[in-house]
């Protein structure tokens, strides 16, 4: 598909913490599904849409951003024109008068590079697989300013929630953020379709105002000016918004409905290349309902979680719900449940951990237990 | 910098005829091995971990997996500026033009490849074993051996060695000849077809080769007994690591079992020495609710819904509920129906065993699939691309091959498919 549009895409976001797993990268570069970052999935839609050109703009802790996403050559983004282009705060800028604006300032040059007629502008907390060739057609068709993807799932992911309230003819005439009691449950994609020039122009305008923040939500708020079209997406929309929402959406990826939304019946996802071996499983190896990446080595059992590359669970140990990120160590006559456990972790013989469903337990990024 | 000075040529051209139908279209170094890797990842994953990196792969048999996956070389790390992989097929010269007639015609055919670089040393590679080999080490001795050429050999049980080609040496590993499979062999090390020449010496061997009517034009027989016979110091480097031929149905079978019950010989976990491939573009595999999966290697976009034990499966295999799938190969994307049993089986490329099929070593007796030139141990092949009708029965040492020839009431392919 030929798509005269180009990529913007927002790494980061203030409005999110995950706790300790945030805390050594940005939200988008949070481990998923096994092998995956969160910012795979939003730059992948935009590489299967036909987008060549697709800027990623960071504030602070993208140095493990910057390591996934190299030279862009993944997402066949190493391009000799357009590509992939990292906009760290400060990049490419000449204003001088307010503290902050430097990062408008650094979009508008990025968006003056490009000739594409679209924008697609996505935050990065929400792993959906689809193209945006059907909501760009849906804008077109309704001589839209702004074309905004929601779907229905309410405020049930917690904040930050934009709900939206569409009039008759599916343009948005409300936009409320984290509402007590709303009238709706069309919550925003945070993933919206705008005329490049028009989008310089409002940005231009935003920071005549002395705004300094770029935020999708921005510019949906516009709708008294702007013609906003909603679109509606159907398919599967992880939202990550917090540590619990993080543990859900991994878990939900045991749902085989949901694994074949997200990955066998699109387009592929693209991640960074790691040539880890075969995963090995041996002898007594009890292993159901999960999902497992390369290089793992499985002597014990494991149930209902999520393993990430270069994972050990040794002997006599139990794993259930849980998510173990690259190259953890589980040592043996362990039993861990619930348990988040970020990259690198060790976990020393014997010991048991237990953590709650909706509060599970998190280990962070190199720790030793 | 002695490294820099080196170009390694892989001679990747044959047909590798012994593994029947898994090379009808693609050739040998192509063929997926280990789960995650093509046998030519070995190689060429040796030659950039050994600091070479400017690789010839000569192809000429069904070259077009072959060149696709080798491509530009980003894999390897192989996309450099002033070097690289280069596909070196056989091409049109003016007045004449030729096919590979043998391992050195294919070195001699690129001769102005070589020359361009104007190497002091030639790093010559077969595309048919696995193994990791510090090819640096070997040019160390090399040139402190002050050798006109080294032959990495393995030392070979002495049953075995009139099986190979080998090289009988005196003294301090100096090798006085070369005896293709020798019936009372002298010596038990074998050539593993990994040779360092230095390029002035070569280059004038295969000149004067060319010229030679008789000569089969092949390393082993004709360029080391011409080198030796005109005096020149050929050295013997003992390799001791992990090295298997995958060159049967057998022993490939035989060498993916390898990384199930000796994970440790062949050390595909070693961060130190990896060994790199083109990756699959897919989601991490899964292991399903009631799925057993035990002494297997398994790689991204599995999914596994029935029983796998002791077997090796590539990328995008669905092995669907109630199915036995034991002691197998099975290629990338192939698909195991509810209720197949196949035990010892190597199935190549999306080929989809039909529900109930029962194939392998736990079926006894003959049928017209039967062929024991290629398969033996009880091993069945199936081709690339086939349905196999369900209820078939397929006992072991069968080769499942759409182009044979077989009774229609006997004919377990339902349908062919391009993969």
């Amino acid at each position: 598909m030929f798509t005269s549009a180009m990529g913007l895409i927002l790494a980061d976001n203030k409005k999110i913490s995950l706790g300790e797993l945030s805390g050594p990268r940005a939200l988008s570069a949070m481990p998923f599904a096994g092998r995956y970052r969160i910012i795979d999935f939003v730059l992948s839609n935009m590489v299967n849409s036909g987008i060549k050109n697709v800027g990623i703009l960071t504030y602070n802790k993208y140095k493990s951003l910057m390591d996934h996403l190299g030279t862009g050559a993944p997402w066949s983004l190493d391009r000799k024109t357009d590509g992939l282009h990292i906009l760290p705060p400060y990049v490419n800028s000449e204003a001088t008068n307010i503290a902050g604006d430097e990062e408008m300032a650094g979009i508008i040059d990025f968006l003056r590079t490009s000739r594409t007629t679209y924008v697609i502008v996505a935050n990065s907390n929400i792993v959906l697989n689809t193209t945006f060739d059907d909501m760009i057609k849906a804008h077109e068709r309704n001589n839209a300013d702004i074309t905004v993807m929601f779907n229905r799932d309410g405020t049930k992911f917690g904040s930050p929630a934009y709900i939206l309230e569409l009039d008759d003819d599916g343009f948005v005439k409300d936009m409320l953020f984290n509402p007590q009691k709303s009238a709706s449950n069309k919550s925003s994609l945070g993933i919206i379709c705008i005329r490049r020039d028009l989008l310089i122009d409002l940005i231009a305008k935003q920071m005549a105002h002395a705004t300094s923040h770029f935020g999708v939500h921005s510019f949906v708020k516009m709708f008294d000016e702007l013609k906003v079209y909603g679109y509606e997406y159907s398919g599967i929309a992880l939202r990550i918004n917090s540590v619990k929402t993080y543990f859900d959406a991994s878990m939900n990826l045991i749902d085989e409905s949901i694994r074949n939304d997200l990955f066998w019946s699109g387009e592929p996802v693209y991640t960074k290349i790691k040539d880890e071996a075969p995963t090995l499983y041996f002898n007594n190896a009890q292993v159901s309902n999960v999902i497992v990446s390369e290089g793992c080595r499985i002597y014990g059992s494991v149930e209902e979680s999520v393993l990430f590359r270069g994972v050990t669970i040794s002997k006599n140990t139990t794993i259930k719900n849980c998510v173990i990120m690259q190259d953890a160590h589980i040592s043996e006559n362990c039993h861990l449940e619930n348990v988040i456990l970020d990259k690198n972790a060790i976990v020393r013989p014997g010991i048991r951990l237990v953590g709650h469903r909706d509060f599970p337990v998190v280990i962070g990024k190199g720790a030793g237990i | 910098m002695a490294k820099a000075e080196t170009v390694a040529m892989i001679l990747a051209g044959g047909q590798g005829s012994r593994l029947g139908v898994l090379t009808k279209k693609i050739a040998k170094p192509a063929v997926p091995f280990g789960s995650r890797y093509r046998i030519i990842d070995f190689p060429l994953s040796n030659c950039v971990n050994s600091g070479i990196e400017r690789v010839g792969v000569l192809s000429q048999y069904q070259p077009l997996a072959l060149n696709t996956y080798v491509g530009n070389g980003h894999p390897w790390d192989l996309d450099r500026n002033n070097c690289g992989a280069y596909i070196l097929p056989p091409y049109q010269k003016s007045g004449k033009y030729d096919w590979y007639k043998g391992t050195a015609n294919a070195i001699f055919q690129n001769m102005d490849f070589l020359d361009d670089f104007n190497p002091k040393y030639v790093l010559i590679l077969s595309g048919d074993h696995i193994y990791k080999m510090n090819y640096a080490a070997m040019l160390k001795a090399h040139i402190e051996n002050e050798a006109d050429a080294t032959l990495a050999v393995y030392e070979v049980p002495w049953e075995e060695a009139s099986r190979f080609g080998i090289l009988n040496t005196k003294d301090d590993d100096v090798i006085t000849e070369f005896v293709e499979k020798p019936a009372k062999p002298e010596s038990n090390l074998a050539s593993m077809g990994v040779y360092i020449f230095n390029w002035q010496v070569l280059r004038k061997a295969l000149i004067e080769d060319e010229n030679d009517p008789e000569s089969n034009n092949d390393f082993g027989k004709n360029i080391v007994p011409k080198l030796l016979n005109q005096g020149s110091k050929l050295f013997a480097y003992r390799f001791s690591g992990y090295w298997k031929d995958v060159g049967t149905i057998a022993s490939l079978w035989e060498t993916n079992m390898d990384i199930l019950d000796k994970p440790e010989e062949i050390n595909l976990v070693d961060r130190a020495w990896r060994i790199y491939s083109r990756n699959p573009v897919k989601p991490s595999h899964f292991i399903g609710p009631d799925a057993k999966v035990v002494n297997s290697a398994m790689t991204d976009g599995c999914r596994i819904y029935g029983s796998v034990s002791h077997s090796v499966l590539s990328d995008s295999v669905l092995v669907e509920k109630g199915a036995v799938v034991k002691d197998c190969v099975l290629l990338p994307g192939v698909v195991v129906k509810a209720g197949a049993h196949i035990e010892r089986c190597i199935v190549d490329f999306g080929t989809v065993i039909g529900e109930n099929v029962k194939a392998g070593a736990n079926v006894d007796g003959e049928g017209p699939y039967t062929n024991h030139k290629i398969c033996s141990d009880g091993i069945v092949v199936f081709e690339r691309g086939l349905v196999i009708k369900k209820d078939s029965v397929i006992p072991g040492n069968s080769m499942v091959d759409s182009d044979l020839e077989v009774p229609s009431d006997q004919n377990v392919i339902e349908s062919t498919f391009r993969v």
